[in-house]
């Protein structure tokens, strides 16, 4: 970390008439580094790659590229390399012509392209292909193409504009492997953009996630996992239970109306906001059993089973009106064998709730459990105690 | 604060940029000095007197008070309506039943069908005398007294206009999803109800655009109207009368401009139908497969006959009468008609003219047409500018070749206009002829356009090819069909249009066409039938001779298509 960022945007503002497609854009990318730029479409993530290509103008803000600024600069004086969601390879050259297609200017000779070329066809895995034509060829195979000819120049920048949406799941998992092993090999600084979580999450060294136009939260795919920012972040990554929750005096949070009232404290002084935990992160307590002192304990019934694969997925009701999801591994759920209308003991550790105050406010709000007494809990004592203050 | 973001907007120099933007805005200008310039200045010759003082609306007063020239108003809407219904009624029955019947010989019905589409319109005039003229062979059949008049004109219309209205017919019935015919079958829906509530709707933009196409060229054609319509004054011919005949340039101005009205409305309906036509068929519609069901088949396939026979008849007309020798007393056959030296009207010098203003039209016209839809479809910047280009490139559409001809007079030859020397020239010719016919070129080079990968150009330039290197190598190439397509248009209607250039034509210049009036008008119909059947068979080799190349060339550059 001890040089300069390789890429640094700042504050960048972009607006189509109207409608503001890019507000207070701020990052920097590491050379080296693998950045996914993920979110719904019309999160503006395509956008932003289009202009760090110089493929669109910004109204405010600035760019540079290893210490040069670049924010004025027509694509052609840039330093990088695009793979498009539509591949846009030429389709009246041939795999060879597509790929020589940015050599041509660079003064080297017919047979020295000739062995870039053959490098590169090597390099994507697919040798003996060059004469064929882009219309012969499979979408993973094209894609690579696409990917070998926008490396050709060896560009400083490789930017990619989801380009693995146009490929069944099959030819897009095996990609993203090659893909990744070809960015580490080469060590080029590469940015994609993709709306599918699971493709950033498994590919990228960090992930900047987007919501209309504006950077919602930069962090390891890690990070974002398990501390969403937001919201937003939060039900977009993965899926998280997300409770409306008012606090009154006493910091009693109340989930629903007055229904559910859970002994929780906030770090701040908020009064209302959303209670968020992940389905996967509530266990299912097996009968009468000791939990740690900062656990959040529920009660509830289940109102449905869903057989997920992996896991299984209940839904169920902790109060009325509100409903929580809850993931049970597989082998977890065949010895208890659930269904519709049991009752259930559920467990949370307080790490892995997350509170979003709605307005929102600039630092994160941490949970703690509220200890009234400084005896470890018993289960059913607590759960009867929040019950009855639930229908107090 | 907006100083500051001014300057940090300055582009930095970029040479590709640049050249688009000169380009864009050399294009833009071509077409304002050959269109937009012509219009305005017509426009105020209709508001001015002989001396060229301004006179308000008097010239307009003056036309309508005057029932001669006002009641060609009339007569060309009278015109224009019974040519729409017949050809629109015809052109249906046949495209229905070349695309959804199981009918044979279909393509023998759509060559023969698109036969006209060679012919200058003065031909079906001709032919039409030679049928039921004075001394027509079917004067019998005519059940009015006189060819020469309206019937004799929506005839002639009739034979010109319907392979224009059956093509867009065709082409809207062909887009139709076979999975809604199934559907109504599954729900056992009656075969006339599945007509009203599926087929009709399904073409009803297509039928919308076909009607005005037909009202538009039936109300501003000059050809047929000229040759056979008598005593019967139209809009079109009153312009010619006015100019030619009177001299009367400013009530010439005057007719253009009223003339110009209903091609500019029917022009603007359909450019909404159009906009409102867009992805009406879905992506996966499934094509039609027509069944056959041998009542219908037959029924129209006597239907199709019949037609085939009318135009067939009307071409082959033309093209006896122009191998007789002296009509109809000695009807011995010889070549003595297309002995062009011995008549009025420029001779074979003509014809050679026009030869060489179809090639020039078709060289110079696919360049600047393909060049400018390129820059209209694939540069982002100036956007205003490119919205102008692109009103600019679909007005010719509207623009009647009599009143782009005599737009041009009033423009090119005003002495104060530098680009005088024009007048009287080949070049003006091919430039009022390239600007005529320029939208259908503009469409057909834009759709194929439309079909390329828009992201070409940002791959080229983070590549760092220049624009005009990815022009070359892959964006020309894989336009090559519509390139080739646009300039045999353009060949093809050069060598027979006659409205817009029988104004501009000099003594050197003389045109074919323009020939067959000529010698018309001198009472030489002989030669003058001979003439323009000579320019149909010219249109249709350089038609076939195209095809053959453009096969020969289409094989060896879209290899990849097939691939």
């Amino acid at each position: 970390m001890s040089a300069a960022p390789y890429l640094h945007i700042h504050q960048l503002e972009k607006r189509f008439g109207d409608f503001v497609a890019l507000q207070n854009i701020s990052l920097q990318v590491e050379e080296g580094e693998f950045v996914c730029f993920l979110g719904p479409s019309g999160c503006g993530k395509t956008t932003l790659l289009r202009i760090i290509a110089g493929l669109e103008q910004v109204q405010q803000g600035r760019i540079s590229q290893a210490g040069k600024d670049i924010t004025r600069l027509p694509p052609q004086q840039r330093d990088f390399g695009i793979v498009f969601q539509s591949y846009a390879l030429f389709p009246n050259l041939t795999v060879s012509e597509n790929i020589a297609y940015g050599l041509v200017n660079n003064k080297l000779s017919r047979q020295d392209r000739t062995v870039r070329v053959n490098d590169l066809l090597e390099q994507i895995d697919l040798p003996g292909i060059g004469d064929k034509f882009p219309g012969q060829l499979s979408g993973g195979q094209q894609q690579r193409v696409a990917l070998a000819r926008a490396l050709a120049i060896q560009p400083g920048l490789l930017l990619l504009d989801e380009p693995l949406s146009a490929l069944d799941a099959r030819v897009r998992l095996h990609l993203r492997k090659e893909i990744c092993e070809l960015q580490r090999s080469l060590g080029i600084t590469t940015i994609m953009v993709t709306h599918d979580q699971d493709e950033a999450l498994t590919m990228a060294d960090r992930i900047v996630v987007m919501d209309h136009g504006t950077i919602a939260q930069v962090g390891t795919p890690e990070e974002i996992y398990r501390h969403p920012a937001t919201a937003f972040v939060a039900r977009f990554i993965g899926s998280m239970n997300l409770l409306p929750g008012r606090v009154l005096e006493g910091h009693n949070l109340l989930i629903g109306d007055t229904e559910l009232a859970l002994p929780l404290m906030l770090s701040q002084n908020v009064e209302e906001g959303l209670l968020g935990f992940r389905p996967e992160m509530v266990r299912v307590l097996q009968g009468p059993e000791e939990v740690k002192a900062d656990t959040l304990l529920l009660q509830g019934e289940v109102a449905q089973v869903n057989f997920m694969g992996a896991f299984v997925r209940l839904v169920v009701t902790i109060a009325r009106n509100t409903d929580i999801e809850v993931d049970l591994p597989v082998q977890q759920y065949s010895q208890r064998q659930l269904k519709a209308g049991d009752h259930l003991q559920l467990a949370i550790d307080t790490e892995s709730l997350h509170f979003y105050p709605q307005p929102p406010v600039d630092e994160p709000t941490r949970v703690s459990i509220r200890q009234s007494d400084p005896q470890p809990q018993h289960v059913f004592a607590e759960v009867m105690d929040s019950v009855m203050e639930a229908q107090a | 604060m907006s100083a500051i973001a001014a300057c940090r907007l300055m582009p930095v120099w970029n040479t590709e940029a640049f050249v688009q933007r000169a380009l864009l805005l050399l294009g833009v200008l071509f077409l304002i000095l050959g269109l937009l310039a012509p219009l305005s200045t017509m426009l105020l010759k209709s508001v001015q007197d002989h001396a060229g003082n301004f006179i308000g609306l008097a010239n307009y007063a003056e036309y309508f008070t005057n029932p001669a020239l006002f009641g060609s108003i009339i007569n060309s809407l009278v015109i224009a309506c019974w040519t729409t219904v017949i050809v629109v009624t015809c052109a249906f029955i046949t495209a229905y039943a070349l695309t959804r019947s199981g009918m044979a010989g279909k393509k023998g019905f759509r060559l023969i069908s698109s036969l006209p589409l060679f012919a200058p319109s003065l031909l079906p005039a001709l032919s039409m005398i030679y049928l039921f003229g004075n001394q027509g062979i079917l004067k019998g059949w005519l059940p009015v007294d006189s060819i020469y008049g309206p019937v004799g004109i929506v005839m002639g219309l009739c034979f010109w206009i319907f392979p224009h209205a059956l093509m867009i017919l065709i082409t809207a019935m062909s887009n139709s999803d076979a999975r809604l015919y199934e559907a109504a079958k599954a729900l056992k829906t009656p075969g006339w109800r599945v007509f009203l509530t599926i087929t009709l709707p399904g073409v009803r933009y297509g039928l919308v655009n076909t009607i005005f196409v037909c009202f538009t060229l039936a109300i501003t054609d000059f050809g047929v109207a000229k040759v056979i319509g008598g005593q019967y004054n139209v809009l079109a011919t009153d312009i010619y009368k006015q100019v030619v005949g009177q001299q009367n340039f400013q009530m010439g101005a005057v007719v253009s401009v009223i003339l110009l009205l209903p091609a500019i409305l029917s022009f603007w309906i359909e450019r909404r139908v159009q906009k409102r036509q867009t992805a009406q068929v879905s992506a996966r519609a499934v094509a039609i497969q027509p069944e056959s069901q041998p009542l219908q088949d037959n029924l129209l396939m006597l239907f199709c006959g019949g037609i085939a026979a009318f135009l067939l008849l009307v071409i082959g007309m033309a093209m006896y009468a122009s191998l007789i020798s002296f009509w109809p007393y000695n009807l011995t056959l010889s070549l003595d008609n297309y002995q062009f030296d011995m008549m009025d009207g420029g001779g074979w010098d003509s014809y050679f003219n026009s030869l060489r203003m179809a090639f020039w039209v078709a060289i110079t016209g696919t360049a600047v047409i393909f060049l400018l839809a390129y820059l209209n479809e694939k540069v982002k910047a100036l956007p205003l500018l490119r919205k102008t280009m692109q009103f600019l490139a679909m007005l010719p559409m509207a623009v009647p070749g009599m009143v782009l001809g005599l737009s041009y007079i009033f423009f090119f030859n005003s002495p104060d206009n530098p680009l005088n020397f024009m007048y009287g020239t080949l070049a003006i010719l091919v430039l009022n002829t390239l600007v005529h016919f320029y939208t259908v070129c503009h469409l057909t080079a834009s759709t194929s356009l439309k079909q390329i990968d828009g992201e070409f150009e940002s791959v080229s330039a983070s590549l760092k090819v220049p624009f005009y290197t990815t022009f070359r190598r892959v964006t020309l190439p894989l336009c090559l069909p519509a390139v080739l397509d646009i300039s045999v248009y353009l060949f093809v209607n050069a060598m027979t249009t006659v409205s817009a250039v029988v104004f501009l034509y000099s003594a050197d210049t003389t045109l074919a066409s323009v020939a067959v009036i000529n010698m018309d008008e001198a009472g030489d119909t002989a030669p003058a039938a001979a003439m323009a059947v000579l320019l149909m068979f010219t249109a249709l080799g350089v038609k076939s001779f195209h095809w053959l190349i453009s096969r020969e060339l289409l094989a060896r550059s879209q290899r990849w298509r097939h691939a």
